[in-house]
C-alpha cells in the first residue's frame, strides 16, 4: 500500500475542522431557535382562554386588540425594540470590520472593533432585560398565560446566547491584550463571527415574526 | 435379520436429522410461534381484537390481516432464505474465494419496486377503510359523552334527560341500543386517558381540553369489555369499563329508568359526583 | 511519548503540565480519567453500557415477575411504574445509543484511516457527560426514602414522559425534574458525539478514500451523527419546556391556560422517530461489515444500501405521527402519515435484500458473529414487519398502546440492534484486546439467547391482539393473558442466563494467554491491517487508499479470468513495532471532565440549592475555559 505524508492541516473537504464544526452547531441551532418559534406561533392564536386570575382582565397582550367588544392594550413598544434590534445590527457590521482587521494583520484595529461588537452586544441585552422588567411590571410573568411562557423563554434563550458571546467576545479581548492572538489565527475570530451573526439573524426572524407581523 | 435393517434406517435418520440440526431447529421454533400465534386467534376472551362484534372492529380486523398474511409470507421466506443460504454456502474451505459479485442493478431495482407497489397496495385501500371509521357519526346516532378521569369513566347522555332536566349519567358501565350507531365525544379532566372497548371498535384518547369523536355499532345485543388504553398514573391498569348494548325493548326499559328520578346526580364508586 | 522541554513560564502552565504529566503513565487510572484516545473512550462506553444494559435488563425482570401471573403482589403500582420508566429511558439512552457510541469511537477512525477523531477532548467530554448524566438519572431512585423498603423515588411518567400526566399537579415530587435534567444532559452528550463523527467522516479521510470508497459502517455512522444533530435540538426544546411548565409554573402544557399536551407528543415524536434510526442504523452498518467478510464476497448493492441509509434518515422526519394515531388529529392528517410509515419500509427492505445477495454465492463461516448477524436478520425482518402492520392506521386503533407494539419495537431493538452489537461485540472483540472471545461460548451465548429472546418478546403479539394494554402493573384473570405473560416471563430469564454466558466468555477469554492474529476473520477494511491491540497512534503512516473494501484489495487482487487469487506478501514493514516516534497525538487532558462534571451539579442545584447551580456552573465554566486555553498537543 503506498503510504502517504501526514498532512496534519489538509482536510478531505478543505474547510477546517472547526469551521465545519461551527456550521453544524449553527445547523442543530437553526431546530433549536425554530422549535422554540413554532411553539410560540402555534399558540399566538390563543389570546381568548382565561389567564392566571381567571379572565380576560389579568391577561397581557402583546399588541393592541379587542375581544367580544372590549379594547385591550398590547405592550409590545415597537419603537423602543426596534432601536435595540438596530443595535444588535450593528454589532455585525462591527464584527464584520473585527474579522477583516485581524485578517490584515492589524490587532490593534481588531481590538478596538471587538470591544464596540461586545459594547453592543451588551446594550442589546440590557435593553432586553430593560423591556422585560417593564413587561412584569405590566403583568406578564411566565405563568401569566400562553404569551408570557413562549414569549419569555424564546427571548430569554436568545439573550443567554447572545450573553454567551459576549463572555466569548471579552475573552478574546482578553487574550489578544497578552498578544496571544494573532493574524494566523483569525481564523478563531472568524468563528466567532459566525456565531454572532447567527445569533443577530435569529433576532431578526423574532422579531419579524414576534414583534411586526401580526395574525 | 430385519431388527438389525431397521437399527441402521433408524440410526442413519439421527444421523440426518443431526447434520441439518439447524434447519431442523429452525423449522420446529418456525411452526411453534405459528402454533402459538393461531392458537391465539381463536380463543374467546373478552378483550380480543379478533373477535369483532361490530363494524368497525370488524373492518378493522380485515385490514389487519390484509397487511398479515403477505407480512406472514415475506417473514417465512426470509427467514427460510435465511437459514438455506447458511446452510448451503456454508464454508467448506478455508482457501476457497468465491466470486467477488458487487451487485445487480436490474434486481435493486425490482426489489425496491415491487415492494413499493404491494405497500401502496396496501395503502391505498386502507385509507379507504380509515375515511369509513373516521368519518362523522351520522346524526340519528345515540350520542354518548365519554370523560375520562383519574381512575374512572363518567358516563353523560345527552339524549336521556331526567326529571329535573339534566342529562343521566353513569360511570364505569355505559349502556347504548344495539343495532344501531353510537356517537361517543370523547374528553378528559386531567391526564390523557384512552378509550377502548377491542370488540367494537379501536380505542381513541381521551384529550384534556379537547373532544374527540368517533362511531361505533353493537351488532347485536350483549356486554362488551374495555379498558383505558393510555398511561395516566397509578391505577391505569385498573381502569376498566363495560359497554352494554340493549334490543330496542330492553334499552328503552332501562333508559326509562335512569331518567325517572335524580339520574343526574348518580354517584361515582369512590362517592365522586361527576364532574 | 516524550515531553517537549517547555520555558519556565508561568506557574499556572507548570501546574497544568504536572498534572498531565500524570496521565502519561498509560497504565494508570489517571491516564484513563484523562485520555483523548478515541480508542479508550470507546472501551470506556461500551463497558459503561454494558453494566446499564445489566441494571436495565434487572429492571425487566422485576417487571416481568410481577406480570408472570394476573393480580400479582411482587411490586406495587408506585414501583412498576417507576422501573418501567427507568427501564425504557435506560434501555434507549444509557444503553443502545451509548454502546453505538463505543462503536463509532472504537472504528470510525481506525476504517478511514486517521489517527483520532476530529474533536478528541470533545470526545471525552461526550463521555463523561454520559456517565454522569447516567448517574444523576438513576440517583432518582434514592430521593424518596429507603429503597430497601420499596419506597422508589425515580421517575414514573414512561420514558416518553407525556404531558399533562408529567406535569407537578399530576406527577409531584421530583422524579420527573430527574428525568428531564438526565435527558438533556444526555442530549448535550449525544449532540457533542454527533458533530464530532460529523466533522471527522467528512474531513479526515485518509488520500484516495472518497465517500463511496468508505465502509457502509462509517456511512451510517454519519448519517446517525446528522440524525443527532438535527433531532436532538427538539426535544431539548420539549424538555426544557416542560421544565419551565414544573419549575416556574409555565403554561406550555398546561390545559387550564390553553396549552396542549398534543404540543408535547408533537415534539417528542418529531425527536423520536429519527430517534429509532439512531438507535438501528449504526446496528445495520455492523452487520454490513461482518456480512461481507464472514461471506468472503464484497457487500452487495454497497451503492443501494449507502443511500437507502441515506433515504431512512430523510424520510424518518416524514412519519413521526405514526405514534399519535388515536390522538384524534383527523382522517387527513392520519392517512397522509399512513402512507408515508408504510413508504419507509422500502429502503429498508432494500437492505435486507442486499444482506442476503452479499451471503449468496459465498464462502459463509458460521462463528458467532455470523450467527448474531444473521439473528439480526431474521429477528428484525419480524420487527419491521410488525411495524408494516402498525402503519395501517384502522389496525393500529387497536394495537396502539397494546402489547403488539411492545412485541413490535422489542424485535427491532434488541432482536435488531442488541444482536446486531454482540455480533460487533465478538467481531472486532480481538482488534482492541487482543485476545480472541471464544467462539463455542459464544454459539452457546447465541442460542440461548435467541430462544429466550423469542420466548420473551413472540407471545406479546398474542396478548397485544387479545386486548391486553401497555404499561399496566397487573391485569384481572379471564382475559387470556396469563400464559403468554408467563412464557415471557420465563424467557426473560434465560436472556439473564445468555448474559453470564457472555460475561464469562469475556473474563476467561482475556485472562487467556494466546495473542490473537491481527486479522483473524481475513477481513476487508483499514483496521484489519493494523496490530491488535492497536496501538495508539493507530496508523505507522497514512495509508493511501485506492478502492472500497482497501484492505482486501490489498491482499488479494483478480486474474485475467476474474479469478481471486491473493498477492504475495512482499517484505511488510508493518510487521516491526513502531514506538510511535515522531507522530504527534493529542495529549491526555482533564477539562473535559472538568467541564462535563459540572453539569449533573448543575441540574442537582436546579431541583434543590440554587447554590449549586452557581458551583455547577462555575465548575463547567472552569473546564470549558481550561479547555479553551490549553494547547491540544504538547509542544506547540
Amino acid at each position: 500500500m503506498a503510504h502517504a505524508e501526514t498532512g496534519q492541516l489538509e482536510t478531505s473537504t478543505g474547510i477546517d475542522n472547526r469551521k465545519l464544526f461551527m456550521w453544524l452547531f449553527l445547523a442543530s441551532e437553526c431546530l433549536f431557535f425554530g422549535s422554540l418559534i413554532a411553539a410560540y406561533l402555534l399558540y399566538r392564536g390563543q389570546h381568548d382562554v382565561p389567564c392566571l386570575g381567571g379572565d380576560l382582565s389579568a391577561c397581557v397582550f402583546p399588541t393592541d386588540r379587542t375581544i367580544n367588544g372590549v379594547e385591550y392594550e398590547g405592550i409590545f413598544d415597537i419603537p423602543f425594540t426596534s432601536v435595540s434590534a438596530f443595535v444588535l445590527l450593528m454589532s455585525s457590521v462591527s464584527m464584520v470590520l473585527a474579522l477583516a482587521a485581524i485578517q490584515r494583520g492589524n490587532i490593534r484595529a481588531m481590538r478596538i472593533w471587538l470591544f464596540t461588537t461586545a459594547l453592543l452586544g451588551a446594550l442589546f441585552v440590557g435593553g432586553q432585560a430593560f423591556e422585560f422588567t417593564e413587561f412584569y411590571r405590566e403583568g406578564l410573568d411566565l405563568d401569566t398565560n400562553l404569551f408570557g411562557s413562549t414569549f419569555f423563554v424564546l427571548t430569554g434563550f436568545h439573550g443567554a446566547h447572545v450573553t454567551v458571546g459576549v463572555l466569548v467576545l471579552l475573552s478574546m479581548l482578553v487574550w489578544s491584550g497578552r498578544g496571544k492572538v494573532q493574524q494566523k489565527d483569525s481564523l478563531n475570530i472568524e468563528l466567532v463571527g459566525l456565531y454572532w451573526h447567527f445569533v443577530d439573524v435569529v433576532w431578526i426572524v423574532i422579531f419579524t415574526l414576534i414583534y411586526l407581523i401580526q395574525p | 435379520m430385519m431388527q438389525i435393517h431397521q437399527k441402521m434406517h433408524l440410526s442413519r435418520s439421527l444421523r440426518t436429522i443431526w447434520r441439518h440440526r439447524r434447519r431442523v431447529i429452525m423449522g420446529f421454533a418456525l411452526l411453534a410461534m405459528l402454533a402459538l400465534f393461531a392458537f391465539g386467534c381463536d380463543v374467546d376472551t373478552p378483550q380480543n381484537t379478533f373477535d369483532p362484534k361490530g363494524p368497525v372492529a370488524d373492518k378493522e380486523k380485515n385490514v389487519f390481516l390484509w397487511a398479515m398474511w403477505p407480512a406472514l409470507v415475506i417473514m417465512i421466506a426470509v427467514l427460510a432464505a435465511t437459514v438455506i443460504i447458511m446452510l448451503r454456502f456454508r464454508r467448506r474451505s478455508e482457501d476457497y474465494i468465491p466470486k467477488q459479485t458487487h451487485g445487480n442493478t436490474t434486481l435493486e431495482l425490482a426489489w425496491t419496486l415491487a415492494p413499493a407497489l404491494l405497500l401502496l397496495g396496501l395503502g391505498i385501500p386502507m385509507v379507504a377503510v380509515l375515511w369509513d371509521i373516521g368519518r362523522d357519526p351520522s346524526d340519528d346516532a345515540f350520542v354518548v359523552n365519554v370523560e375520562g378521569q383519574r381512575f374512572l369513566w363518567r358516563f353523560e347522555y345527552p339524549e336521556l334527560i331526567d326529571e329535573n332536566g339534566n342529562p343521566a349519567q353513569t360511570f364505569t358501565e355505559v349502556t347504548v341500543p344495539a343495532g344501531r350507531e353510537v356517537a361517543l365525544h370523547i374528553t378528559s379532566i386531567d391526564v390523557i386517558h384512552s378509550f377502548w372497548v377491542p370488540k367494537l371498535a379501536g380505542k381513541l384518547d381521551a384529550v384534556p381540553g379537547r373532544t374527540n369523536t368517533m362511531w361505533l355499532k353493537a351488532d347485536e345485543p350483549g356486554s362488551f369489555a374495555g379498558q383505558c388504553a393510555e398511561f395516566c398514573g397509578l391505577d391505569h391498569a385498573n381502569m376498566s369499563l363495560i359497554m352494554h348494548a340493549l334490543g330496542e325493548e330492553d334499552f328503552d326499559a332501562w333508559a326509562n329508568e335512569l331518567t325517572a328520578g335524580d339520574a343526574a346526580a348518580a354517584i361515582a364508586p369512590d362517592g365522586d359526583t361527576g364532574g | 511519548m516524550a515531553t517537549v522541554a517547555q520555558p519556565a513560564g508561568n506557574p499556572l502552565a507548570q501546574a497544568l503540565r504536572d498534572v498531565r504529566q500524570l496521565a502519561e503513565d498509560k497504565y494508570s487510572i489517571w491516564s484513563w480519567i484523562a485520555t483523548v484516545d478515541h480508542k479508550r473512550i470507546g472501551v470506556m462506553y461500551g463497558v459503561t453500557a454494558f453494566i446499564f444494559f445489566l441494571l436495565g435488563g434487572a429492571e425487566a425482570l422485576l417487571l416481568r415477575l410481577q406480570l408472570s401471573s394476573p393480580n400479582a403482589t411482587v411490586l406495587d403500582p408506585d414501583q412498576f411504574n417507576r422501573l418501567f420508566t427507568m427501564h425504557g429511558t435506560t434501555m434507549v439512552f444509557l444503553v443502545v445509543m451509548p454502546l453505538s457510541a463505543a462503536f463509532f469511537n472504537l472504528l470510525v477512525p481506525l476504517m478511514i484511516g486517521a489517527r483520532d477523531v476530529a474533536f478528541p477532548r470533545l470526545n471525552s467530554f461526550s463521555f463523561w457527560a454520559f456517565l454522569g448524566a447516567g448517574i444523576f438519572l438513576n440517583a432518582s431512585f434514592f430521593i424518596r426514602g429507603n429503597i430497601f423498603n420499596g419506597d422508589l423515588g425515580a421517575p414514573d411518567g414512561g420514558w416518553f414522559g407525556y404531558s399533562p400526566l408529567t406535569s407537578n399537579e399530576f406527577s409531584p415530587g421530583n422524579g420527573i425534574d430527574f428525568w428531564i435534567l438526565g435527558l438533556l444532559m444526555l442530549g448535550v452528550a449525544s449532540l457533542a458525539g454527533g458533530f464530532n463523527f460529523v466533522v471527522t467522516i467528512l474531513n479526515m479521510r485518509a488520500p484516495g478514500m472518497t465517500m463511496l470508497r468508505m465502509p457502509l459502517f462509517v456511512w451510517m455512522t454519519l448519517v446517525t451523527s446528522l440524525l443527532i444533530v438535527f433531532a436532538m435540538p427538539v426535544i431539548t426544546v420539549a424538555l426544557f419546556e416542560l421544565l419551565f411548565d414544573r419549575l416556574y409554573n409555565a403554561n406550555f402544557f398546561n390545559t387550564e391556560m390553553g396549552g396542549s399536551p398534543l404540543l408535547w407528543q408533537h415534539m417528542f415524536w418529531l425527536f423520536g422517530h429519527p430517534e429509532v434510526y439512531i438507535l438501528i442504523l449504526p446496528a445495520m452498518g455492523i452487520v454490513s461489515e461482518i456480512l461481507p467478510t464472514f461471506s468472503k464476497k464484497p457487500l452487495f448493492g454497497y451503492p443501494f444500501v449507502v443511500f437507502s441509509g441515506v433515504a431512512i434518515g430523510f424520510m424518518s422526519w416524514g412519519v413521526w405521527v405514526h405514534h399519535m394515531y388515536t390522538t384524534g388529529l383527523g382522517t387527513i392528517a392520519t392517512s397522509a402519515f399512513g402512507i408515508s410509515t408504510l413508504l419507509i419500509g422500502v429502503p429498508t427492505g432494500v437492505k435486507i435484500f442486499n444482506w442476503l445477495g452479499t451471503m449468496w454465492g459465498g464462502s459463509i463461516s458460521l462463528k458467532a458473529p455470523l450467527m448474531f448477524s444473521a439473528g439480526f436478520i431474521t429477528m428484525f425482518t419480524i420487527g419491521g414487519l410488525s411495524g408494516i402492520l402498525h402503519s395501517m392506521v384502522p389496525s393500529d386503533f387497536q394495537q396502539q398502546d397494546t402489547y403488539f407494539v411492545v412485541a413490535h419495537f422489542h424485535y427491532v431493538l434488541f432482536g435488531g440492534a442488541i444482536f446486531a452489537l454482540f455480533a460487533g461485540a465478538y467481531y472486532w472483540f480481538s482488534k482492541f484486546t487482543g485476545k480472541m472471545l471464544h467462539d463455542g461460548l459464544g454459539q452457546l451465548h447465541f442460542w440461548i439467547m435467541f430462544i429466550g429472546f423469542n420466548l420473551t418478546f413472540f407471545p406479546m403479539h398474542m396478548s397485544g391482539l387479545l386486548g391486553m394494554p401497555r404499561r399496566v402493573y397487573t391485569y384481572q384473570e379471564g382475559l387470556g393473558f396469563d400464559i403468554w405473560n408467563l412464557l415471557s416471563t420465563v424467557g426473560g430469564f434465560l436472556i439473564a442466563a445468555s448474559m453470564l454466558v457472555f460475561i464469562f466468555n469475556v473474563i476467561y477469554s482475556l485472562r487467556k494467554s494466546e495473542k490473537a492474529d491481527r486479522d483473524p476473520w481475513d477481513g476487508r477494511t483499514l483496521e484489519w491491517s493494523l496490530p491488535s491491540p492497536v496501538p495508539h497512534y493507530n496508523f505507522k503512516e497514512i495509508p493511501v487508499v485506492e478502492s472500497r473494501d482497501a484492505f482486501w484489495n490489498e491482499k488479494y487482487k483478480e486474474d485475467e479470468a476474474g479469478v481471486v487469487i491473493p498477492v504475495v506478501a512482499g517484505a511488510s514493514d508493518d510487521e516491526e513495532e513502531h514506538d510511535g516516534h515522531g507522530i504527534h497525538m493529542p495529549s491526555p487532558s482533564f477539562f473535559p471532565l472538568i467541564a462535563a462534571a459540572g453539569l449533573p451539579v448543575l441540574a442537582t442545584g436546579l431541583i434543590y440549592d440554587p447554590a449549586l447551580v452557581a458551583v455547577g456552573a462555575a465548575t463547567t465554566m472552569i473546564g470549558v475555559f481550561g479547555w479553551a486555553i490549553e494547547p491540544a498537543t504538547e509542544g506547540e
